[in-house]
């Protein structure tokens, strides 16, 4: 396994993890993944998939072993900085952690409004991003008075509102139908393509098999990364069929494509 | 009012509603005891002023009438050879009657009560008159002649009026730690019940001061809100007490009127209430968030 740390968004070494005196969750788990690169993370029920997400997402520290994010050592970088290298990474939660309180709107803006952004780039882009995920017309709902499916979306609004480097997601589309899981997988794929780093947490065996991305298989606290031609999984330029193929060679790019550039 | 946008549902919050009233009391009783504390100083230093560096020779009457003003003219002419005296001054008849009139009533004014002469002395600034050498001298030269120095009782006055000004202070004190008491339960109980809030801005990159700032901003609102109405509770008690002081015979009260300056610190507290509450929650936030990851 070569690194080049420069491009290098996520690397773990040795890493293990257990909760309180209770067995590893995770043992030894040793990978990298390069910027730009798309994998999914799969695995029974209890492998470890949501534990392995909160330590790249900095909720839980590791009990033994290296992690480093966007080549930075996490043991040793001040408290301080952490905020801004969470900013980086985007995250749709599997029970979402919408703030019920907040309307869709406040709570896709929320990452926006902890960064310092100015009011009006984020009603513009907040506006736009939740009507290509289809609650233009719920704007000012709070989340329980929607469906599952509708929170998920916004979710996965706030997880990639501020266009993340780093984009993990547990299950982004166990609530949603085939056509708004499709759709929502097109936004991951473009936003992929823009340069993010993408790691996607599914049971959905028929997506993993269907879309030819790397695995990163866990089984029982164990980790290994398979598929694809290499550990590295770049996806290619929006021109170029991605590893394996593309997402959409199915001919189903029926207008579900975001244009990021416009959305961001 | 007053608070800044929030992410976090501080409005609904029991505590929210809670905390006002809770201020406002200390508020309430903050004022009463900053306002006596003004009020004792204002007048420890005007009887201070007043007193200080005065005497009163007290040449009672005799036997026989006749010779009162013999003994009177003896005394006057021994204060008048003392070089620490800057004047005196024999209060005459009149006013003696009106001293005491408020003991004696109208009685005081019966020319028949045989009353003693009082001589008003002032002494030069740092004149160091021993006032019972004084007193042995003039009794020697006119028998039942005593010299009454304000310094002595003054003095005992100055420390009982110290002491209640102290305990006044203790009073503020208590007040504040426990409305920083309150501000810090409230605050971590509101961090509890916003946990969850809470955790999710942290982990999409919320600093720790932008969390404490609503915490902060919210504190002060209420602090703000708690403590006017404090002050609109206080104040027209202290009109009250004022009112009642007035009909009081003036002689035998001390002058308690708040001044303008007073006032103005009185009218301030509950802004420096607000301003406790505010750097309480936001140190009890910046505190209890410094202990996640």
């Amino acid at each position: 396994m070569t690194t080049d740390d420069s491009e290098t968004v996520v690397r773990f070494e040795n890493v293990g993890l257990r909760y309180g005196l209770g067995p590893e969750v995770l043992q030894d788990v040793t990978f990298f993944l390069a910027a730009g690169s798309f994998h999914f993370l799969v695995g029974d029920s209890g492998a470890g998939k949501s534990s392995l997400l909160k330590l790249i997402y900095l909720a839980l520290k590791p009990s033994r072993g290296l992690i480093s994010l966007f080549g930075r050592d996490i043991a040793t970088t001040p408290r301080r900085e952490l905020p801004a290298m969470r900013r980086r990474v985007g995250v749709v939660f599997q029970e979402f952690r919408l703030l019920n309180h907040l309307s869709a709107f406040d709570n896709v803006a929320l990452p926006l409004r902890v960064a310092g952004v100015r009011k009006s780039d984020i009603q513009k882009h907040v506006v736009e991003l939740l009507s290509w995920v289809g609650l233009k017309d719920h704007l000012d709902a709070r989340p329980p008075t929607l469906s599952g499916g509708q929170q998920q979306r916004i979710s996965i609004a706030r997880a990639v509102i501020s266009r993340p480097k780093l984009l993990l997601a547990d299950e982004p589309t166990g609530n949603v139908d085939d056509r708004m899981a499709m759709r929502l997988l097109h936004l991951f794929e473009e936003l992929n393509k823009l340069g993010t780093t993408v790691i996607i947490a599914t049971h959905n065996s028929h997506l993993v098999k269907k879309l030819k991305f790397p695995k990163m298989h866990l089984d029982e606290g164990w980790m290994e990364i398979v598929g694809a031609d290499t550990e590295r999984a770049s996806v290619p330029p929006a021109s170029e069929p991605g590893p394996g193929g593309g997402l959409f060679d199915d001919g189903d790019d029926d207008g579900t494509r975001p244009d990021l550039e416009k959305l961001f | 009012m007053f608070a800044r946008r929030s992410d976090l549902l501080l409005d609904k919050d029991a505590l929210s509603r809670f905390l006002p009233w809770l201020i406002a009391f200390m508020v309430f009783l903050a004022i009463l005891a900053m306002a006596g504390m003004l009020v004792l100083n204002a007048t420890a230093s005007r009887w201070d002023q007043g007193i200080r560096g005065t005497l009163t020779v007290q040449v009672m009457p005799a036997e026989d009438p006749a010779k009162d003003d013999e003994r009177l003219q003896v005394v006057l002419s021994v204060l008048a050879q003392m070089p620490e005296i800057d004047r005196y001054e024999m209060l005459t008849d009149d006013r003696l009657l009106k001293l005491l009139e408020p003991w004696l009533g109208p009685a005081a004014g019966s020319r028949d009560l045989p009353l003693p002469r009082l001589v008003d002395v002032e002494l030069k600034t740092n004149a160091d008159l021993n006032a019972e050498v004084l007193s042995r001298q003039l009794a020697a030269r006119v028998p039942g002649t005593s010299v009454d120095d304000h310094r002595i009782w003054l003095k005992r006055l100055v420390r009982l009026i110290q002491t209640v000004e102290g305990l006044a202070t203790l009073v503020l004190a208590f007040i504040a730690l426990a409305t920083v008491g309150t501000v810090v339960f409230t605050t971590r109980t509101g961090l509890d019940i916003h946990r969850e809030a809470i955790e999710v801005m942290h982990l999409i990159g919320a600093q720790d001061s932008y969390v404490a700032g609503q915490f902060a901003s919210r504190a002060f609102a209420l602090g703000l809100k708690g403590g006017v109405f404090g002050l609109l509770l206080a104040v027209p008690t202290l009109l009250g007490i004022g009112y009642l002081a007035q009909q009081m015979d003036s002689s035998l009260m001390p002058d308690i009127t708040l001044g303008p300056v007073h006032w103005s610190a009185l009218a301030g507290l509950p802004l420096v209430v607000s301003l406790i509450a505010m750097v309480t929650a936001r140190i009890t936030v910046m505190k209890t968030l410094s202990r996640m990851l």
